[in-house]
């Protein structure tokens, strides 16, 4: 059934029907949302949908938002990238505390980094009344592109460095010795041997950073800056649902742009790469330079650290108004929480393991196009998807409308593919003669994965896994609109402070948020590279 | 004008009356009903929170009810309701916990989001809305769901509760508290005398230059834009948004509550702004430098209000309608005055803080708030001339 592209290389025998069909089952499943944004963009009709579509406000936006996604996806790599090989690869001094505090800023939501930022930075802000004695009456401007830029990077670019630190781990060193040996500059040997081995991890992380960046709405708005998901708020606000559908689909249209661009970037990657039994051997040597990427990577660790915890805790210091119960912190919302992120966390491993196996072990247009399909609900605003399934449920589904299963189904649209990613990355990783030499020795074909590929894959389950729970964790939109009345979390706790202005009753669940988050990506940190050890 | 305005004097003098007659039986019903225990009007928050509704102290001293109609001699609710408030609960959510404590057989649902998303979401979840009532920050979003027909009449006892200008004229929906617009201006860059009583003659005035903001996504800035649109029609309205952004508007804020932050920072002198964000401000810094001015009988001073509906997937529409007519008794009346710092709408319940009564506000006259639901043709022109 696969053999009718012509150009897959001959990794593509017949495709295993059963994880072809569930395969397809779960892309079909996540797309299925869409269902409802072309139906309520249809209602639009052709000439006003084209009248809005070449407005020169919406182009504007469209412009902007294409802005916003190159500057962050490259900066993201310029600091992600390097981050990884100083941590991965050199001799840096405290490799491991490094490692985790350039990974930390991930468990900051980004809204909640721009608020901070905000209050920080503003032109009267903490850190200008801090200045007032020197003189210092007004700080440059944070808000606009760069506030907005600068803030998405800060909390994003962890995902390059997590992809790409785990890629680095299980790079086999014997060919740069080689490469070395054959009197290779250190730099050339990085150009040549590295780069072509890690870059589908770059890619795969740059790609989740530039979705990211597209859909985050939070952010923009506070920023001040003019971006797609802030004409489709507008919409919404206005009540123009159909016109807010419209513009969705020209940012579904924009990622799959971004999906092809990236899958082009992708190329050819080598399968089974980084063999099991890859050497570690051969740290470069900082020398003084060591002190020099310290400070580098404290900087931007502090810079995304410190800035929100200074203002939490300003917060915290501050204490709430006195606003009746309504704010009073329950610890149900945080087992809340965490409950509905392990579910959504176990489903999307579950659902992504057949698409990650094949995409990863029969590559074909097909099994492509499922893992691509994985990656539109990450790029749709939540509020979109939202409503998409507020619409699927209350029409077609009407028993797990607003239940928690709905909700974790949302959960699982959005987030699937940051599952898939670490999973295909480790089935990738996985020398297919093992699990042969299994069934030779007469296991089944599910045995021989029990029994070799699955404890082989494990770290990039469990950090796919975690992942996914991170970032449910952080969770606002979809959660407002698809949760049981009533049921409380982390984030919609801090929504509802945060909205009213009580910023007092915000910190403590904020605090907590970071708290489980900051364990799950010691999680994720602990299980990388498990089998090049 | 002398219709409304006489109508509702008339209402204001009959409904001080029937609170006046109320007072006992309120005492008693909260006394006995709510079981807290907690009825001291020194009460400050905390663990009595259900006690203080009725009387209590807002932090502009303590005050007893003032007048309307008391819980105790409205319908009895019994069943379960699904609330979809676009109202917050740090605001509202008192005041629904103990309307739902005083009845042993009620059950309220209660679903907070924004108005607009609520909006969005019963539209999008149609006739299988689990939607009774919703409960919105404004006159626009309850109108949007009229529009849409997916609202059901309200009785006559409950209509009658408010004057007329601040129902329906359909009787689709009901407001339930009142919201000024008004000018925060910085006390320390600008006195009241240098705040025009004509909104038209802001965008000439110097003292804004560079220095006053508003928050153009808002539904209540939109709101505003849209009374002006009705009133002065489309022409005069885009000549003043091009005066106000020749002067340097400051169009980049998200809400009216980080408006009224940046006027009593200083990083604005004045901007545009509901009442009661003023309060809020000042409630939790007494001595920020900001106050309060009302243009005169224009669209800068509007009257828009908070309101509820029942709607057409309501189960039990009796109960849907009841429970909205909980929302204009006395103590939720008083609740809204003392908690939210809005004017009460029922006659006879006086507003808190720092603002003139609702008698001494001067709205534009003949100014439906239905037609305030017309947002798309406002966010096209604020687009258009680049506000948006």
């Amino acid at each position: 059934m696969a053999t009718d592209h012509p150009t897959i290389d001959d990794a593509s025998d017949d495709l295993p029907l059963p994880t072809t069909v569930a395969s397809g089952a779960v892309a079909a499943a996540v797309l299925l949302p869409l269902v409802w944004l072309v139906r309520t963009a249809l209602d639009v009709g052709l000439a006003e949908a084209i009248d809005i579509s070449t407005r020169p406000s919406t182009v504007q936006v469209l412009v902007n938002s294409a802005a916003l996604v190159v500057v962050v996806t490259v900066a993201s790599v310029l600091i992600g990238v390097p981050l990884a090989y100083l941590t991965v690869r050199t001799d840096l001094p405290f490799r491991r505390g490094v490692t985790v505090a350039v990974s930390l800023p991930l468990v900051i939501p980004s809204y909640i980094g721009a608020f901070a930022f905000v209050s920080a930075f503003g032109p009267q802000g903490a850190f200008q009344r801090l200045l007032a004695p020197l003189g210092v009456e007004r700080l440059p401007e944070i808000y606009g592109f760069v506030g907005a830029s600068l803030v998405i990077t800060l909390y994003t670019y962890p995902y390059v460095f997590i992809t790409t630190r785990a890629a680095l781990k299980s790079l086999d060193t014997t060919l740069i010795d080689a490469a070395r040996t054959l009197e290779h500059s250190q730099w050339e040997a990085f150009r040549r041997v590295t780069v072509p081995q890690i870059k589908p991890a770059v890619g795969a992380g740059s790609l989740l950073v530039a979705l990211y960046a597209l859909s985050d709405f939070g952010t923009p708005a506070i920023m001040q800056f003019d971006a797609f998901t802030r004409v489709i708020y507008v919409e919404f606000t206005t009540f123009g649902r159909d016109v807010a559908s419209l513009l969705s689909l020209q940012l579904v249209a924009v990622t799959l742009l971004i999906l092809g661009l990236e899958s082009h970037i992708r190329g050819n990657e080598p399968l089974y790469a980084g063999r099991q039994g890859g050497r570690t051997s051969g740290t470069v040597r900082l020398g003084k330079w060591k002190y020099v990427a310290m400070a580098g990577c404290l900087a931007i660790s502090g810079l995304a650290l410190f800035v929100p915890l200074g203002i939490l805790l300003t917060w915290l210091a501050q204490g709430g108004a006195e606003v009746g119960n309504a704010l009073a912190f329950r610890p149900s919302y945080a087992l809340n929480s965490v409950g509905v992120s392990a579910g959504a966390a176990l489903v999307a491993t579950v659902a992504g393991l057949p698409v990650a196996y094949l995409a990863a072990k029969h590559r074909s247009r097909l099994t492509e196009a499922f893992e691509r399909a994985t990656y539109v609900g990450y790029a749709v605003p939540g509020v979109v998807l939202g409503l998409a399934l507020v619409y699927l449920g209350t029409s077609y589904a009407q028993p797990i409308y607003q239940t928690l299963y709905l909700l974790v189904a949302a959960y699982v649209v959005r987030f699937l593919p940051q599952a898939v990613g670490s999973m295909r990355a480790s089935f990738l990783r996985v020398n297919p003669a093992l699990p042969e030499a299994a069934r030779t020795l007469g296991r089944s074909s599910f045995g021989a994965f029990r029994a070799v590929t699955l404890p082989l894959i494990a770290p990039g389950l469990l950090g796919g896994a975690a992942l996914v729970f991170l970032t449910t964790m952080k969770e606002l939109p979809a959660t407002l609109l698809l949760r049981p009345s009533g049921f409380k979390t982390l984030v919609t706790h801090i929504w509802t402070a945060t909205a009213s202005g009580y910023y007092g009753h915000a910190a403590v669940p904020a605090l907590i948020l970071l708290g489980v988050s900051a364990l799950s990506m010691l999680v994720i940190l602990s299980q990388e590279g498990y089998d090049v050890k | 004008m002398t219709d409304h305005r006489s109508s509702r004097r008339r209402i204001l003098r009959l409904g001080g009356a029937a609170g006046l007659a109320s007072i006992a039986g309120c005492n008693g019903l909260l006394g006995g009903g709510s079981g807290s225990g907690g009825n001291g009007g020194g009460g400050t928050g905390g663990e009595n929170v259900v006690g203080q509704i009725g009387s209590g102290r807002s932090p502009f001293g303590a005050r007893d009810i003032s007048g309307g109609v008391s819980m105790a001699e409205m319908p009895d609710l019994s069943g379960e309701l699904t609330l979809y408030s676009g109202r917050g609960e740090p605001l509202v959510g008192q005041l629904i916990t103990f309307i739902e404590d005083l009845y042993p057989d009620l059950t309220i649902r209660p679903r907070y989001n924004s108005a607009a998303e609520l909006v969005n979401q019963i539209e999008t979840e149609g006739s299988g809305s689990p939607a009774d009532v919703f409960y919105s920050v404004n006159a626009g979003s309850l109108g949007a769901l009229k529009d849409r027909e997916r609202t059901v009449e309200l009785p006559t006892e409950v209509l009658d509760m408010v004057p007329d200008q601040f129902h329906d004229s359909d009787g689709m929906w009901i407001g339930t508290s009142g919201r000024a617009r008004t000018i925060p201006y910085n006390t320390n860059e600008l006195s009241d005398s240098d705040i025009p009583d004509d909104i038209f003659a802001f965008p000439e005035t110097e003292a804004f230059r560079d220095a006053i903001g508003c928050a153009p996504t808002y539904s209540s800035f939109q709101a505003f834009i849209t009374a002006m649109r009705v009133l002065n029609g489309e022409a005069e309205t885009r000549q003043w948004l091009n005066g106000m952004l020749e002067l340097g508007l400051d169009t980049n804020y998200a809400d009216e509550f980080l408006v009224s932050q940046a006027v009593a920072d200083g990083e604005l002198r004045a901007g545009f702004a509901n009442h009661y964000y003023i309060q809020r401000v000042l409630a939790g810094r007494p001595n920020a430098p900001i106050a309060t001015a009302f243009t005169e009988g224009d669209a800068g001073a509007i009257f828009n209000v908070a309101g509820a509906c029942v709607l057409d997937t309501a189960a039990d529409t009796d109960l849907a309608a009841n429970f909205v007519r909980h929302l204009l008794s006395a103590e939720a009346q008083d609740y809204f005055a003392r908690e939210t710092f809005e004017y009460p709408l029922v006659p006879g319940v006086e507003p808190i803080g720092r603002l003139p009564t609702i008698d001494e506000l001067n709205p534009p006259e003949n100014l439906d708030l239905t037609q305030l639901s017309d947002l798309e043709g406002t966010v096209d022109l604020l687009r258009d001339v680049g506000v948006l």
